[in-house]
């Protein structure tokens, strides 16, 4: 099958290696004169295995690049835009309808609740011209994975006349899946922002409980354990920490509660993420009570700073709510992280306040802190004596849980956790 | 010609003026040409005084053998006028450029005005970002500020009228003014407050001021058993000192660094210009409060340098003379069309009868003139409801100051913007009535008598074109210019406040008996309260043993 794809977005790639390695032809549309098949977002590139991938494709003639113009002769089109493209999109499909009398444009692109609809009202021949929506539940770090092996498939679509073709372009990605489902766009487009926000309100619910067992000196460790047991609980996205971060799954549950708020002035997920802006501020409130509300000139080091682990951007990231805050209060930071240095030499830039390290034992130099924000593999296991050796103060606070408390106070470290 | 020729020839000329109503005088209709005054964006409608152009022309020759020019000068200048305090006023200069020069004991005054400036930037620059942090980490997300008079009224005012102003802030801010001795607001907001992220601002010109010192008692009691923590690390990060004594807010714990200066000519009733201004700069950021002081300097300039004939604050001040000391009016009305203003007749009240409710001359004569005359308000369409029934038929004459901006709500919905009309057009319509009683209507004649409106009270419109940071800066810097030359003309001294001093002693020594159970050697009235008084405690107590018992 030959399929176009729009979009600049993780799931734009991910879904173009994955369908060409099934054996489609891929069309990407990219700029004009720009056939390199690299994403603009360097953040997309550090996916694991996404750019061998691409590289083997494009090697294997599966996928391509070409321009606007060629990328309109298509009948079948997969659309994964940002957000904020919509108006992009709906100039693509308008284009469209002009040349094809036939057409099936696959929607992956978050525009919102109602987006499937209005672009759908672009259509000259509802006949032989569809629009589905399938939701993006790609995971940064996982995307490769989950798009080849889903467990469930959500496909929103207004009529049944295109579920063939539907289900022959997925039918590849089927083989462990559990459910395929078929609902309207719109209802798929509701269920791709209850989902985060469900997500969103177990997390928020958890770093609440792990403060409060914090104030009543609780393991929160074990209360997760016991609430995970419950099979009406689950174990996943109960793990408290620092706050979440990143572009899409902020931006969707920003979309949720301002959609919420404004339909029935619920302000529930407006409190969960202004609690969780609060909760990235975590490690600073720690470091700050531990000193008496006095970090002047000492030397903090700061580990991680990417949004999550395995990527390089610190898009609302813990991070810089936590560097500004020690900025603010005149301290000197040390900081590392694997992938996100530039990223963060970018946002903050040359600072006197600031040094940034190539390995994450120098950023431990003569500190009175040590603050983890992302949990990254390689700070799972540190060499904790080097570490006590080269930090001013053994004060460690940990904001992913990734430590084991006791273990540490033995070795002579003050630790704090996220409640315990 | 003498002062006593000049106040002689006006109350010859107000024995004509006295038998003309003002619907006679309207009847000129060129009359408002003469008697409107325009400067930036605020104008003054006088046509509705009962005056003449004649009137102004001998009360501005009142002025000048007051020798009121050489009095400004003198204010502006930095001299000695206030005499029995011997200092100068020169708010003026907390609102001057840079680049002014008044010397007052050997230094630019200037020079310590942007210094202080400076550090309120500071401040306001770190608690905007969300970087002034409490003592749990939380930035600051409410500020109280705690003053009295001076130290509340025109911060209070100014953050009301400049709400649509709010500067960009990383967080929400609150803003809450508790002022009243005896805790009742303190403790109504302390219970919905969180201590982490709240910020006092304890503003106090002599930080002596007992109302502002028990109020801030009790917030650090509050935020001491909400913290557990000791207090020097809580005043660190909770309290602000506003004041022109530093030792007094060293004493009381506030710490240096948390401390803003203002100098000890800056009186507390002018000082919404100074650090004091602090929750102002807070409200709306530094370039708003920066626009605000340099509306006020646009009117400080205006007052210093045009001719009588078209100064608004001179012209206004001596329409009132006429109407207090000719017209025998003594009670004066302040009605702004206008909700944002709803705090300008409490600053008001102060800026005026603290100032100018004197009866001694500067050289401690007792005047022989009316002075500053009873002056009370009320948002303008609210006040219809309640005393506007006496303004129009009362017996009391009563001078009443209109406001109203012309634009409001130029991004707003149709409606607001109609309720702004409405508004408009009712202050109209009461001036109008006001001035020209039921002659505005047709066979008024006819109605019984209850029904009549005699009309002739005189008002002023003022008209601005709309209410933003600078034009209010003007408005407020045009009634303080307007108190002053009052205050040159009566030659009494607007920069001191006696009559507030004594009643504080006698608190002091009543305090005493109140706590110990005495009666105390007081007249009979008050020993006979105080027994009262110490009964119904008695009492109380009774009955709280017997609960616990």
């Amino acid at each position: 099958m030959k399929i176009a794809i729009w979009g600049d977005e993780l799931a734009a790639w991910v879904s173009a290696v994955s369908l060409a390695e099934k054996g489609n032809h891929i069309y990407m549309v990219r700029e004009t004169h720009n056939t390199a098949l690299i994403p603009n977002d360097t953040s997309i590139c550090n996916e694991p295995g996404l750019m061998a991938a691409i590289q083997a494709q494009r090697d294997k003639k599966q996928l391509f690049a070409c321009s606007f113009e060629e990328g309109c002769a298509f009948e079948t089109h997969w659309m994964a835009m940002a957000p904020s493209e919509f108006n992009q999109a709906q100039t693509i499909i308008d284009k469209l309808v002009t040349r094809n009398k036939r057409l099936l444009v696959i929607n992956q692109s978050n525009f919102g609740i109602g987006a499937s609809e209005k672009l759908r009202s672009y259509l000259t021949d509802p006949e032989h011209q569809s629009i589905a929506y399938i939701p993006d539940t790609l995971q940064q770090g996982l995307a490769l994975y989950q798009f080849n092996n889903p467990d469930v498939l959500i496909i929103g679509s207004d009529t049944d006349r295109t579920l063939p073709l539907l289900k022959a372009i997925f039918r590849p990605f089927s083989g462990g899946l559990e459910q395929i489902q078929f609902m309207s766009p719109q209802e798929a487009e509701f269920t791709k922002f209850a989902i985060n926000g469900m997500l969103a309100l177990r997390l928020g619910y958890i770093n609440e409980l792990a403060n409060l067992a914090d104030q009543l000196q609780v393991d929160i460790d074990l209360v997760i354990q016991g609430m995970s047991a419950d099979v009406r609980v689950g174990k996943h996205y109960l793990q408290p920490g620092c706050g979440f971060g990143g572009q899409h799954f902020t931006h969707s549950i920003k979309s949720l509660a301002d959609l919420l708020s404004h339909k029935q002035r619920s302000t529930l997920l407006e409190m969960v993420l202004s609690e969780n802006e609060k909760q990235k501020e975590l490690p600073f409130r720690k470091l700050w009570q531990h000193y008496q509300c006095d970090i002047r000139d000492k030397v903090i080091s700061v580990w991680g700073v990417a949004f999550k682990p395995g990527i390089a951007s610190i898009e609302n990231a813990p991070s810089i709510r936590v560097i500004k805050a020690l900025l603010a209060q005149g301290a000197v930071i040390k900081v590392h992280d694997p992938a996100a240095m530039l990223e963060l030499h970018t946002y903050f830039g040359a600072n006197s306040q600031i040094i940034y390290c190539e390995t994450a034992i120098e950023a431990t130099l003569n500190s009175e802190a040590l603050l983890l924000i992302t949990e990254w593999n390689e700070y799972s296991s540190p060499d904790f004596d080097q570490l006590k050796a080269n930090m001013k103060t053994p004060l460690i606070i940990d904001g992913r849980n990734i430590w084991e408390p006791q273990y540490l106070r033995e070795l002579g470290f003050t630790y704090y956790g996220v409640g315990r | 010609m003498t002062i006593e020729n000049a106040w002689q020839r006006l109350s010859e000329h107000a024995e004509e003026m006295k038998s003309l109503h003002l619907k006679e005088l309207l009847k000129d209709e060129a009359r408002i040409h003469s008697l409107k005054h325009r400067h930036d964006h605020l104008l003054l409608d006088f046509s509705k005084q009962r005056i003449l152009p004649e009137t102004f022309k001998q009360l501005t020759e009142l002025a000048e053998v007051s020798e009121l020019t050489r009095q400004i000068e003198r204010l502006f200048e930095g001299d000695i006028v206030n005499q029995s305090e011997q200092r100068p006023a020169l708010h003026t200069a907390l609102r001057a450029p840079k680049s002014t020069q008044i010397e007052y004991q050997g230094r630019n005054v200037i020079d310590e005005v942007y210094e202080s400036l400076e550090r309120m930037k500071e401040i306001v620059t770190q608690i905007h970002a969300g970087q002034w942090r409490g003592f749990s980490g939380e930035p600051i997300t409410t500020i109280v500020n705690i003053g009295v008079g001076g130290s509340d009224l025109g911060p209070m005012m100014a953050c009301k009228a400049l709400a649509e102003f709010k500067a960009t802030t990383e967080q929400k801010l609150e803003f809450i003014f508790v002022s009243s001795m005896d805790g009742s607001q303190l403790a109504e907001v302390l219970d919905h407050l969180n201590p982490a992220n709240t910020l006092f601002i304890l503003a106090s010109k002599s930080f002596t001021t007992i109302d502002t010192l028990a109020n801030g008692a009790t917030a650090r009691e509050w935020l001491c058993n909400a913290s557990g923590l000791d207090d020097a690390l809580l005043m660190k990060r909770h309290f602000i000192g506003v004041t022109a004594v530093p030792d007094k807010a060293n004493e009381w714990g506030i710490p240096c660094e948390n401390q803003l200066h203002f100098a000890q000519w800056v009186g507390g009733r002018y000082s919404l210009w100074s650090a004091i201004g602090l929750p102002i700069a807070l409200k709306i950021g530094m370039e708003g409060f920066r626009q605000l002081l340099d509306g006020a300097h646009s009117m400080d300039k205006h007052f210093r340098n045009t001719p009588f004939e078209r100064n608004l604050p001179v012209l206004l001040a001596l329409t009132e003379i006429w109407n207090i000391n000719f017209l025998d009016i003594h009670a004066h009305a302040i009605l702004p069309y206008d909700g944002r203003l709803a705090h300008l007749p409490a600053y008001l009240e102060q800026l005026e009868m603290e100032s100018n409710g004197k009866s001694v001359t500067q050289s401690g004569e007792p005047v022989t003139r009316r002075t500053c005359p009873v002056l009370w308000g009320e948002v303008g369409p609210n006040a219809q409801h309640a005393f506007y029934q006496l303004l129009h038929q009362g017996t009391e004459r009563v001078m009443c100051d209109f406001i109203l901006p012309a634009r409001r709500y130029d991004e707003h919905s149709d409606e607001l913007k109609k309720q702004h009309r409405l508004a408009l057009a009712n202050c109209l319509a009461q001036s109008r009535t006001l001035a020209l009683g039921d002659d505005v209507i047709k066979q008024a004649e006819t109605a019984p008598a209850h029904k009549r409106y005699p009309g002739n009270q005189p008002s002023t419109t003022f008209l601005l074109d709309e209410l933003n940071p600078y034009n209010f800066g003007a408005l407020i810097a045009l009634y303080e210019h307007k108190v002053y030359t009052q205050a040159v003309i009566w030659n009494i001294n607007p920069f001191d406040q006696w009559g507030v001093e004594l009643g504080k002693v006698m608190a002091n020594e009543l305090l005493e008996s109140i706590e110990n159970q005495e009666t105390g050697n007081f007249d009979g009235a008050t020993n006979a309260l105080l027994t009262e008084i110490h009964a119904l405690n008695q009492f109380c107590q009774y009955k709280d043993q017997d609960k616990a018992s």
